[in-house]
């Protein structure tokens, strides 16, 4: 077989005999026409009105016809035509009765049986069946010159026909060819799509259209239905990502954090900043990280609404989560191609840094959320009742929030220990160093089988966060701890304190437990300080004559009765009763300041009025050096006051 | 609680397929279930177990409740013990039925662990179904049964049992594939018997045998599916017909790969006679 065989689609055209026609042209002309001689302007002119006048005119009557009739006129003509329309249909329908009689009268000669029932009634009742015959008669002998023009003529015919069919053939043709190079593009289109790891179905509601899924299964059904895209073809076979409806544009979730006066904003994370959505693949991306980002805001919006109480507001198209004192935080859904919205090049870099984290982890934390419905899609559901089921919000930036709550908590915390601190040492005290275990509930790893990694790592981010600080004090066997724990996502909702002091010279302290406010933990572990300071002063044995004052030469044992730890305060009795001399120590944040003075009492262990200092006694005070110059080179320290006070009475 | 159902039979050679588009169908990936199932047998005469009178129970609740107990002592059924297990608790093959592995030289590194598995009888935890004869005369296309299950303590339930006036029949095994759609569960099971060689045991077996040995009770091997929804209040119409049309909904889609239709009432008959 050839595997290449053409046939001419046209009919061959015989070259004509005479090729020169012109002059049977001319001839024609001048029967028709007259001779060329008689032909001048004016008959030409004439010629040219006449044709004229019999094409405008037409044209001219009819707009004259539109613009005089008014409207009862044109009702009334209305009717007219419709009748004039109905009248020719129902003529031509008693013709067309009048030809089936005809030819079924015919017929029932041969078939009378069939031919009846195409009768009508008058007809069978007037004329019997089979009363009409036909023969075929011979028709005379055509001259000559007739059969040859026919013969030319259905010659023609045909050619003209020919020509025809092969020009529609070559045309369909063409057509087809068209049609199977971009019908072939579209597929290889469709299968690079397919091989890239897409889903093409069918779509549901239109069966003949190819759809790309590109959506998440497991978001909100709004947007789940959102994530499928019908692939077109164009013209010339390239794809079209029709998603009905939907703008076209990319957006994001923008994160905006407010320091004071500074903004810092998150950068585009989908990285998609640029234009280029050439190729189909990178407009399948765009679309689903718009639909995602789209569903991101969605779900913050709803989430931000339940979160009202936490002061969160949300506008129509914002939402202002005032995360601590000074720190604010804006989202907003953008469009990612926006010019105006360049972030600003001096903010700063930690600003930025928490920006895009927040942003980071609202997204890591959707994608979770999607995995967790696709958990609870797959669990065997409960039994249906009349209930419709509630979907709670998903948390997305309650674990964020409660992070940085807890993180400006924490920092407070550890800055509030080394001023504390630091207030001590400046002192000349040698308080032990603490331990802090920041996120410890982080930090734990409880790998299940029955759970991903990657959900077990992300899910401690949902529950309580918690950190323990703890710490020896100067006392032997005493420490202290303080834990905090943020938990925003279910009562209580917040930040807890949970101090708790072992201290085994106050018998009868007790730990606090939970506290709520800053402040209440700063007095707490303030006083807490205190009473160490104090009882380690009381614990001192005073023998020494390692003192600053050289006239001292004392050298029995002396010591400091803590009369009244809590207020800080320690008597040295004395035989004489006016020379009982008393300590006042006070811790605060910024200092520890010490003074001591003569009280006149009995025993010295009286307060308010039956305390009065000795008129003659100055009381002496002492103060704790500030922190930023620890140096004890120009001040003596804490102890050594201590131990001077001590003699101080002779 | 009712359960609304429909079943279809699926030829062990459509069975892989029909995984492949249930999984396709409901987006999720097929949760292998095996399940021991203990039958037993109420012999004590009904009348005997009395409910509490004059309990502070709200009525609604006192209403299921009586529906339970007349529906566990009224009549005579038998209900069915089930117990989830997994494949790793049935005892290992015997290296010598596995002719590949001893070719290879595989297990020459560690020795065979021979007839040994991990189960434990006495953390098995097991649940009672009752499932009540479907309803008669129902115009729905479905079938509709009254159930209710509960929780029952682990390990050796036969003491239990028998307090309860039950007596053990004979037990058996399912297993099959379990997807969930639209709270539908759709379970593509077969049922499968223990090896007939063993002698009739009068009580629950303490080891199971190897998994490859079990037959099925279909000699071909075919497998059932089964789709079902529960709901929680049969009386309310309006729910049970959400329930039926959730049903009929599957049954369109599944058209051209299975016929769901409804079970003969009677072959599901769980009264003891």
């Amino acid at each position: 077989m050839a595997d290449s065989f053409t046939i001419p689609l046209r009919p061959l055209v015989e070259q004509q005999d005479r090729p020169d026609t012109l002059p049977v042209e001319i001839a024609q002309i001048n029967k028709q026409w007259g001779s060329f001689r008689d032909v001048n302007e004016d008959v030409l002119r004439s010629k040219i009105a006449e044709e004229e006048a019999r094409d405008g005119a037409p044209s001219e009557d009819d707009d004259q016809e539109t613009s005089d009739v008014d409207t009862t006129e044109r009702l009334e003509q209305l009717y007219k035509r419709r009748a004039d329309i109905t009248q020719f249909a129902m003529q031509s329908h008693m013709e067309t009765m009048f030809a089936l009689d005809f030819i079924s009268l015919l017929l029932s000669k041969h078939a009378p049986r069939q031919a009846e029932t195409s009768m009508s009634a008058f007809l069978k009742q007037v004329a019997p069946v089979g009363s009409l015959n036909s023969e075929v008669v011979n028709p005379p002998p055509k001259p000559e010159s007739a059969t040859k023009d026919l013969s030319i003529v259905s010659r023609g015919w045909r050619t003209q026909n020919f020509n025809s069919a092969a020009n529609k053939l070559l045309n369909a043709s063409s057509r087809l060819e068209g049609e199977i190079t971009s019908e072939t593009r579209y597929w290889n289109e469709v299968l690079a799509i397919k091989e890239k790891g897409w889903k093409v179905c069918r779509l549901p509601r239109e069966r003949q259209a190819l759809g790309v899924q590109y959506g998440f299964l497991e978001a909100t059904p709004v947007f789940r239905d959102r994530g499928l895209a019908s692939l077109r073809r164009a013209e010339d076979g390239s794809l079209i990502l029709d998603k009905g409806l939907v703008p076209s544009g990319s957006r994001f979730v923008r994160v905006r954090v407010q320091q004071g006066s500074r903004v810092s904003t998150s950068s585009n994370p989908t990285g998609s900043n640029s234009t280029d959505t050439e190729t189909i693949e990178q407009r399948i991306l765009q679309a689903r990280d718009s639909v995602f980002e789209e569903e991101l805001f969605h779900e913050l919006v709803r989430e931000a609404r339940s979160m009202a109480s936490s002061g969160v507001t949300t506008r129509e198209n914002l939402i202002r989560i005032p995360a601590s004192d000074e720190l604010e935080i804006h989202l907003d859904l953008v469009d990612s191609n926006d010019e105006s919205l360049q972030a600003d090049q001096n903010a700063s870099q930690q600003d930025c840094v928490l920006a895009d984290g927040l942003a980071h982890s609202i997204r890591l934390l959707l994608a979770f959320a999607h995995r967790q419905n696709m958990q609870r899609r797959t669990q065997t559901p409960p039994p249906l009742t009349t209930k419709r089921r509630h979907t709670p919000e998903y948390h997305l930036l309650r674990p964020a929030l409660a992070y940085l709550q807890h993180l400006s908590n924490v920092r407070w915390l550890e800055s509030y220990f080394s001023d504390i601190f630091g207030v001590l040492r400046s002192s000349g005290l040698e308080p032990p160093e603490h331990t802090a275990n920041t996120f410890s509930t982080w930090k734990q790893i409880r790998l299940s089988p029955s759970v991903p990694t990657v959900e077990a790592l992300v899910e401690k981010f949902l529950g309580p966060i918690e950190s323990v600080f703890r710490g020896k004090l100067l006392t032997p066997n005493s420490s202290f701890a303080v834990t905090i724990r943020t938990n925003l996502s279910g009562p209580p909702l917040g930040t807890l304190f949970d101090v708790s002091f072992d201290l085994s010279t106050v018998s009868d302290l007790k730990s606090p437990g939970r506290l709520g406010l800053k402040d209440e933990v700063e007095a707490a572990i303030t006083h807490l300080l205190l009473l160490d300071v104090v009882s380690n002063i009381a614990s001192r044995d005073i023998s020494t004559k390692n003192v600053d004052s050289p006239d001292i030469t004392v050298s029995k044992m002396r010591k400091w009765d803590a009369v009244y730890p809590h207020l800080g305060e320690l008597l040295m009795s004395s035989e004489n009763s006016e020379k009982h001399r008393k300590l006042k120590v006070s811790l605060s944040r910024s200092e520890l300041a010490l003074s001591s003075y003569f009280v006149r009492n009995i025993d010295g262990v009286g307060r308010g009025a039956q305390e009065r200092p000795s008129l003659h006694s100055q009381p002496h005070s002492w103060k704790s050096p500030p922190t930023s110059t620890s140096t004890l080179d120009d001040n003596s320290s804490m102890m050594d006051f201590v131990i001077a006070q001590a003699f101080r009475d002779e | 609680m009712h359960e609304l159902l429909l079943f279809a039979s699926v030829p062990v050679h459509q069975h892989h397929e029909l995984l492949q588009q249930l999984a396709g169908l409901t987006a999720m990936q097929p949760r292998h279930s095996v399940e021991r199932r203990l039958i037993f047998k109420a012999y004590r005469k009904p009348g005997l177990v009395t409910s509490r009178v004059g309990g502070s129970q709200d009525l609604q609740q006192s209403g299921d409740l009586q529906r339970v107990n007349k529906m566990l002592n009224g009549g005579m059924f038998y209900t069915q013990v089930v117990g989830p297990v997994s494949e790793s608790d049935f005892s290992p093959a015997a290296p010598a039925a596995d002719p590949d592995t001893q070719m290879e030289g595989m297990d020459e590194s560690k020795p065979p662990v021979q007839g040994t598995s991990s189960y434990d009888f006495e953390q098995q935890p097991w649940k009672l179904e009752f499932r009540d004869i479907p309803e008669a005369g129902t115009r729905s296309a479905v079938t509709s049964r009254v159930m209710a299950s509960a929780a029952l303590p682990h390990g050796d339930i036969i003491p239990s049992m028998n307090a309860w006036g039950y007596s053990f029949v004979t037990e058996y095994v399912v297993e099959g594939d379990v997807f969930i759609q639209n709270d539908i569960v759709i379970y593509l099971h077969r049922v499968l018997h223990y090896p007939s060689g063993e002698q009739e045991h009068r009580e629950p077996r303490r080891h199971l045998p190897v998994l490859k040995e079990m037959t099925p009770l279909e000699k071909s091997g075919s497998y059932v599916l089964q789709a079902s929804v529960n709901v929680q209040d049969g009386s309310n119409q309006e729910t049970m017909k959400t329930a039926s049309q959730r049903l009929f909904g599957l049954r369109e889609q599944l058209k051209s790969a299975v016929r769901l239709e409804q079970a003969d009432r009677l072959c599901l008959d769980t009264r003891a006679k």
